[in-house]
């Protein structure tokens, strides 16, 4: 093949891989630091430029604690490089709490929206925009087109989104699997804490956390426990560099049953 | 005894006058038909023509119960001279039902004896005011009738009389209140109007030939007039945080829009997009004459110095600030912000609200005390909770149908009322919590307490104020 010819071939193969990267050139991940999940997601880390989808389930599916916490710290590394928006259906994000995990306050901007559609078109509106370094918004449901949507706003600037499953209390589960759109899908459940030996009281928080789908990457889970959560350094938005995700196991399939409900008579 | 507070012309032909008996007046006129005054109605009058008088000018200043002052300093030129200005007031006054009587001077004192006592219409040029006084009567100076009415029976029946007086020996015989009041008319002394609201220099003011009410000639005049007032704090260094656009229909309303800003700001073309999506809401009526922008809240905004290396500055002033603007513009100022620590003993208090991108905010909580993620507007009362007495964590309880039994719980945390808040009387040890930091066997967190203190035989109640994540 003459030098010509592949030269021609490299032009071409760049410009496909622009216009499928939606116009940026290589697409940046955010990597957790440890190869066990690393290894398993597309570009050695948490993909930017896309929107990811977190869920919990029973109790989680209303309060959505696990899953906001699990977004929240994955984003934590971004959110000191620029501002996050985070946009609420109910007004009961604490921001003290937020900040115990080890996410900077500092600079988030909390919105609060009036209907589903209020909270995605937000969302859109705060991935394009210059100085936003995450977006969480938390949503019933994303519907095809909405999640298109989201995704070419992410693309515009390279902003990373998070969706947070929710649902009204006391609302129906509404279509489970509508979460096409989004780059990767995670089931995030609260787990038991291990406190160090001879300590009384709770441990770090951790979280069992499951990658269903994941665009160009493998299903796995993970126990995660939260490295800095009520230090008091956060407060003060110094950090070691580390990411403020610990990854404490990888977990088999079976580990992945869902925990197992008490129900007693009565 | 009833009076009559006010007459109309025809009754005034009769002979009858404001302040006569009723009983006298109906002597006079047998037919006369009396309605009960409305103080507070003709008080809200007043406060709607003073709003409607701000299309001429944006200090207006009520002068109860029947008067207003226009600041028209420096506004005489939109009109083309002051007599055209007062001749545009007066025919739309009227043509709104009233008949006022105008003038023109200095000073407010000057104006408000020239309108009450010259004649009609008068405009004192500049420096003129004490020649146009001297034939005016004493009350003209807006003293207490007692006093206005000793003045005359000294014989002091003009003001120019009353100027002529030495000082002193005025403030001893008078009082100061008078020396003060003639000193105001004659611009010795100065005199604070209250505005109805505060004087901003910084206004433009679009009027039109004909009418308006397309939408598209709306969306046009707001850009329009954006673009003008921007283009004056551009040149004298400003920007303003909040800007109201008015519309004066023809009927006299003027609907108004109002949009804030999260940073001081003066570029037009974001302005007028903000304004873009609610002009639909303005009722342009029969027509819109006149739209008036008005910035308030105006500082200093040093011009922008456009780096190539521009960092995190930048990015504030191209992305976040315009997206805070749109977002709180759209869904309501209280729906953007931030948080910020705010000290309470209150953890529902702790994280105050506050415009978002406001700098320098403290998140400074305390981090030994740890909180849940999200916090429950009202405490959840907890059923079937077995917790050992006196002061032990629960060891199991039901909430949301689903039994929770507790695998650890650390705490507690006694929060006890801000007693100093309210009366004594009014505190109770039945509003200490203590809180607890609780977790279940599949590993959720919860915060619960117990409200009041422990009381042997009756059964403690527990609440769940929010879930960790």
């Amino acid at each position: 093949m003459s030098d010509f010819r592949a030269g021609r071939l490299a032009a071409v193969r760049a410009r496909i891989a622009a216009l499928e990267a939606g116009g940026r050139g290589d697409s940046e991940s955010l990597p957790f630091g440890d190869p066990r999940i690393d290894d398993k997601l597309p570009g050695g880390g948490l993909p930017l430029g896309a929107w990811h989808e977190v869920f919990g389930e029973g109790l989680e599916s209303e309060t959505a604690a696990a899953p906001a916490a699990f977004a929240a710290l994955a984003a934590a590394p971004l959110a000191l490089r620029g501002a996050a928006v985070w946009v609420l259906r109910r007004d009961d994000l604490h921001a003290p709490g937020l900040a115990g995990l080890g996410f900077p306050p500092q600079r988030l901007i909390q919105v609060l929206a009036r209907d589903e559609t209020e909270v995605l078109a937000v969302m859109e509106d705060a991935l394009a925009t210059t100085g936003v370094a995450a977006v969480f918004g938390e949503a019933e449901a994303v519907g095809l087109v909405a999640g298109r949507r989201l995704q070419l706003a992410c693309e515009k600037r390279g902003g990373v989104g998070f969706v947070i499953r929710r649902k009204p209390y006391g609302g129906a589960a509404r279509g489970a699997a509508i979460g096409a759109a989004a780059a990767s899908r995670w089931r995030v459940a609260a787990a038991p804490s291990e406190p160090a030996a001879g300590d009384l009281g709770l441990g770090p928080p951790r979280w069992r956390v499951g990658l269903e789908r994941c665009r160009g990457g493998r299903p796995g889970a993970w126990l995660f426990e939260a490295a800095r959560a009520f230090a008091a350094d956060v407060l003060r938005g110094k950090t070691d560099g580390t990411h403020p995700l610990r990854l404490v196991a990888e977990l088999g399939d079976r580990d992945l049953a869902p925990a197992q409900s008490f129900r007693l008579a009565g | 005894m009833r009076r009559l507070a006010g007459v109309d012309p025809a009754a005034a032909r009769l002979g009858l006058f404001a302040g006569q008996k009723a009983t006298d007046a109906a002597a006079l006129a047998p037919e006369l038909v009396v309605a009960e005054a409305e103080p507070e109605a003709d008080a809200a009058a007043l406060g709607a023509l003073v709003d409607w008088c701000v299309r001429f000018s944006p200090a207006v200043a009520a002068d109860p119960p029947d008067g207003l002052f226009l600041d028209v300093e420096g506004l005489s030129h939109l009109w083309g001279g002051e007599d055209a200005l007062m001749a545009d007031f007066r025919a739309r006054l009227a043509a709104n039902g009233l008949a006022p009587r105008l003038a023109l001077a200095d000073t407010p004192g000057a104006a408000w004896a020239l309108a009450h006592f010259g004649v009609d219409g008068t405009i004192a040029a500049p420096g003129d005011a004490a020649r146009w006084l001297e034939p005016l009567p004493p009350a003209a100076l807006r003293l207490e009738p007692a006093l206005a009415a000793q003045a005359e029976r000294l014989g002091l029946k003009t003001v120019g009389r009353l100027t002529g007086l030495p000082r002193a020996p005025f403030a001893r015989r008078f009082g100061v209140e008078a020396l003060l009041r003639l000193d105001q008319a004659l611009g010795r002394a100065k005199e604070a109007l209250v505005f109805r609201r505060p004087p901003s220099p910084w206004v433009a003011r679009l009027a039109f030939a004909e009418p308006v009410s397309v939408p598209e000639d709306l969306a046009r005049v707001s850009r329009d007039i954006c673009g003008e007032l921007c283009a004056r704090l551009e040149a004298e260094g400003r920007g303003a945080r909040r800007f109201e656009l008015a519309f004066h229909r023809v009927d006299g309303l003027a609907p108004a829009l109002s949009v804030g800003l999260s940073l001081a700001g003066r570029d037009s073309v974001r302005l007028a997009k903000l304004f873009a999506p609610r002009l639909e809401t303005i009722d342009p009526g029969f027509g819109i004459e006149v739209a008036t922008l008005l910035a308030l809240d105006v500082e200093l905004l040093s011009p922008r110095q456009r780096r190539l290396d521009a960092g995190a500055e930048a990015a504030l002033e191209e992305g976040l600030a315009p997206l805070v603007d749109r977002l709180a513009n759209r869904l309501g100022e209280g729906r953007v912000w931030t948080a910020c620590a705010m000290e309470s003993h209150a953890p529902e208090l702790a994280a105050a609200r506050a415009p978002a991108l406001t700098a320098g905010l403290a998140a400074d909580w305390d981090p030994e005390l740890p909180r849940p993620l999200r916090l429950f507007r009202r405490p959840q009362l907890l059923e079937k909770v077995i917790a050992p007495v006196p002061d032990d964590p629960p060891l199991q309880f039901r909430w949301r149908g689903q039994l929770h039994r507790i695998r650890r719980a650390e705490g507690p945390e006694r929060v006890a009322e801000e007693w100093w808040k309210h009366a004594f009387e009014e505190t109770s040890p039945e509003r200490v919590r203590d809180y607890y930091r609780v977790e279940d066997h599949d590993g959720r967190r919860f915060w619960v307490f117990r409200a009041g203190l422990y009381a042997a035989g009756e059964p403690a109640k527990w609440w769940v104020h929010g879930v960790f994540g």
